[in-house]
Parts: C-alpha cells; structure tokens; sequence
C-alpha cells in the first residue's frame, strides 16, 4: 500500500523483529532506521514518527529534544508501548491493569474511534483463546485528549493528544498497530483504518500549517 | 553471594523486570548496552545476557562476553537466539503455541531432564519453567541438558566445556514476559533462578 505521506519507524533491532514475530508490520509504508541513528536523521521531510515497543527509551530520553521539535513542527509521533522515561510530551508513565480475571482485559472502542470501528471487543481481547495480548495496561491520558479504546473500567489504552504540542501525539499501551491484519477477524480494520487515520491526520496539519 | 551484572537494552520489558525490587537486589551492576563495552566486569561473576537486544550491539558486546567467560565467568542467556554468537550455537526456530493449557489432554511438551540437578533442588520446578518456549537448541555433545522439549530439542542447558567459565542457555524468555505483564508463571522463575544463580552450585 503506498501512502501519500511520509513515516519514518524506529527499528529496536531485538530477536522478535526479525521474522515478525509476536506482531508483523507486513507493510513497506515506513521509512525503517536503527533506533541509535536518529539522531542523524533528517526529520524536516518526515510527516510520521512512529516507535515501537522495545524501543530503547533511556536512548529516547536522551533524544527527548529533537522528538519536541518534530512535534512543534506540527508533525505526528506515534507511540505503541509502555512508557517510563518522560520522552514523549503530555505522556505520563504506563501503569499495569489490575487484571482479577480474563474479563479484565477486554477492550473498548469510544464512539468516536474511527481506527477501532467495526473492531469487535472479543477479537481485540483474545486470541487462540488466550486474553490479554492486546492491553495489559494504560498511560494516564492528558486533559482535552480524544480516547479511542478503553478498559471496562475506562482507564485509556489509546488516545490521541493535540493538546500538548502543535502537533499530534497518538499513544496505544500495546503492540505495534500496523501490525494488524492477515488474522482473519475484524482486528485486520485497524491497520487501513489506522494508516487513513494518519493520512488524514498529516493533511490537516498540513492546512492548519497554512492558515 | 556471587556478583551478577546485567545487559539493559532500555526497553519496557527490561525496565520492569531488573528494577522490580525484589529482583534488582541480587544484582550488582545492570549495564545499559550501549555502555557495555567500556564497562568493568572484573568485580562481577555471572553476566545476563538477555532477550530482545538490539542485534548490532549485541554482536558488538561478543568478543567481550567471551572473554568474561574465558575468565571463568558465568554467562547466562535468555530466549530467541536467531543470531549466531553462543559457543557451537544451534538454534531452531518453532511456532509458539502460547494456548497449550487449552488443548484437550494438555501438556506443555517440557521434560525434566536432570532432575537431581541443585537448580531443581529448593530453586525451580519444571511447573516454574513453563509458559511457552520460541524454539530450541541441539547443543554440543558435551553439554548437560537440564529441560528439553519431548523430541529432546533442548529448552534449557549448562555448557561449561567450551569455555573456562560456564554457559547457561535457556530459550525461556521470563525477562520479557514478566518485563511485559504477561505470564504469571515467569515471575516464579525469577523468584528460583536469580537466589540459584547468587547461591547454588552451578
């Protein structure tokens, strides 16, 4: 699928990355880089950040300034993962569900998720019978931030945050959504709907950037 | 109580799992990766070599693992190995089946090898050893295989003949797993095998 934007992805380098397992991004739609060549990397034609889970996040810290400025630049930053280190504006540290049983893992689309629509609940929280591969946990979301998926509880496992920055920050305590799809159920929406989400996304920054 | 230091890849998992408390006071030196190389491991014993590294400094870390090991360290690896960097390595890539316990007449497919081993004996039981696994190793001959898959691939063993210190290589990956919220069982293992590695004969 060619997209009419430009995303540039943070590549770990761990074991599970290299045949895809755990969650395959079967796409050729991101500009892939070593995590420890960012700091070379020229972000000025660059519409999408997007980091992964096992992304090394003291290295991120250590980067914190440049990732700042990209956002500023009224550009997107999309984080799967569980956050410790204060790398991403407005993101406070990922905390664990309380998990009493497998019910605990279910999760919710918000009525306004337009990545997660049509995405059925029970395809999201299990799979070969086993919960908890979708979300295990949640990042506090910041004030005036659109939700997207919740806990039965409501604690947030993403949302979108156009509030801290000038930019727009999407955040999913979870593994990598483009990795979504080739299953056969309706969690294969996510990727496309997801990927339209950015695009639409980059062109509205992009109009608001010439106002 | 012997020395442990551990390579710290920065990510999520790893965060949690060698910082949780209980884990964290048995070990002397968690060493961030990219710090490796210039890092003294004279004052340590054993040296963790984890799971999910970043394969470029990984690579770059091996001449120095060997050498820690030629000094009588013992090195003790975690999970997936799809680069070759361990003594005579033979790794072999599976499918996970990570919903085995729901299969009818379930079985995890572990085989306690060595039960007398001193890791089997007040540290670990095979039921602490079981989630799932990514695959196996066919390890050198000389080696003392201590879990193995039903087919005899190995799930965990001891070299302690290719170098003059001791290789202990497991295709359980608990410091992921618990590192990440997932697997209960990999917190037991953690709750045997760090008191093991600090006290028991190895």
């Amino acid at each position: 699928m060619s997209i009419p934007f430009t995303m540039l992805k943070l590549d770990p380098g761990h074991a599970f990355g290299v045949n895809g397992r755990m969650q395959r991004d079967t796409g050729n739609e991101a500009k892939i880089i070593d995590q420890y060549d960012f700091p070379q990397v020229n972000l000025d034609e660059v519409d999408v950040l997007f980091i992964p889970n096992f992304v090394d996040q003291e290295w991120l810290y250590l980067q914190r300034k440049k990732i700042a400025a990209f956002l500023a630049n009224k550009k997107i930053v999309v984080y799967c993962g569980h956050l410790f280190r204060e790398w991403l504006p407005g993101c406070s540290p990922f905390l664990p569900q309380h998990i009493r049983n497998f019910k605990d893992y279910e999760v919710f689309p918000t009525e306004q998720s337009v990545i997660f629509e049509g995405v059925l609940t029970e395809d999201m929280t299990f799979k070969k019978g086993v919960a908890g591969f979708f979300a295990r946990g949640y990042h506090h979301a910041p004030a005036n931030a659109e939700i997207l998926l919740t806990f039965a509880d409501g604690k947030p496992i993403t949302y979108i945050d156009r509030c801290s920055t000038n930019g727009t920050i999407l955040v999913h305590a979870g593994r990598e959504l483009l990795g979504y799809t080739g299953e056969n159920k309706s969690t294969d929406r996510i990727r496309p709907q997801f990927l339209a989400w950015l695009d639409s996304e980059v062109q509205a920054l992009k109009e608001d950037n010439h106002q | 109580m012997r020395k442990i230091g551990v390579i710290y890849s920065g990510h999520e998992s790893h965060y949690r799992t060698f910082h949780e408390p209980k884990f964290n006071q048995f070990i002397t030196k968690l060493i961030y990766h990219p710090d490796f190389l210039e890092t003294d491991l004279n004052d340590l014993d054993v040296l963790i070599v984890p799971s999910q590294l970043n394969y470029k400094l990984l690579l770059a870390s091996v001449e120095k693992i060997y050498a820690f090991a030629e000094n009588g360290g013992i090195i003790v690896a975690f999970g997936p190995q799809p680069w070759n960097w361990m003594p005579a390595q033979h790794w072999e890539e599976r499918p996970t089946n990570f919903w085995w316990w729901l299969d009818k007449d379930a079985s995890s497919g572990l085989v306690l090898q060595n039960p007398a081993h001193p890791l089997f004996n007040g540290y670990l039981s095979l039921v602490d050893c079981t989630w799932h696994q990514h695959g196996v190793f066919w390890p050198p001959a000389h080696a003392d295989i201590l879990i193995s898959t039903e087919d005899g691939g190995a799930v965990l063993y001891i070299d302690a003949h290719s170098t003059t210190g001791k290789w202990i290589i497991t295709t359980l990956d608990p410091d992921f797993h618990f590192g990440s919220y997932f697997m209960p069982a990999t917190e037991r293992f953690f709750e045997g095998f760090f008191p093991y590695l600090a006290y028991g004969a190895i």
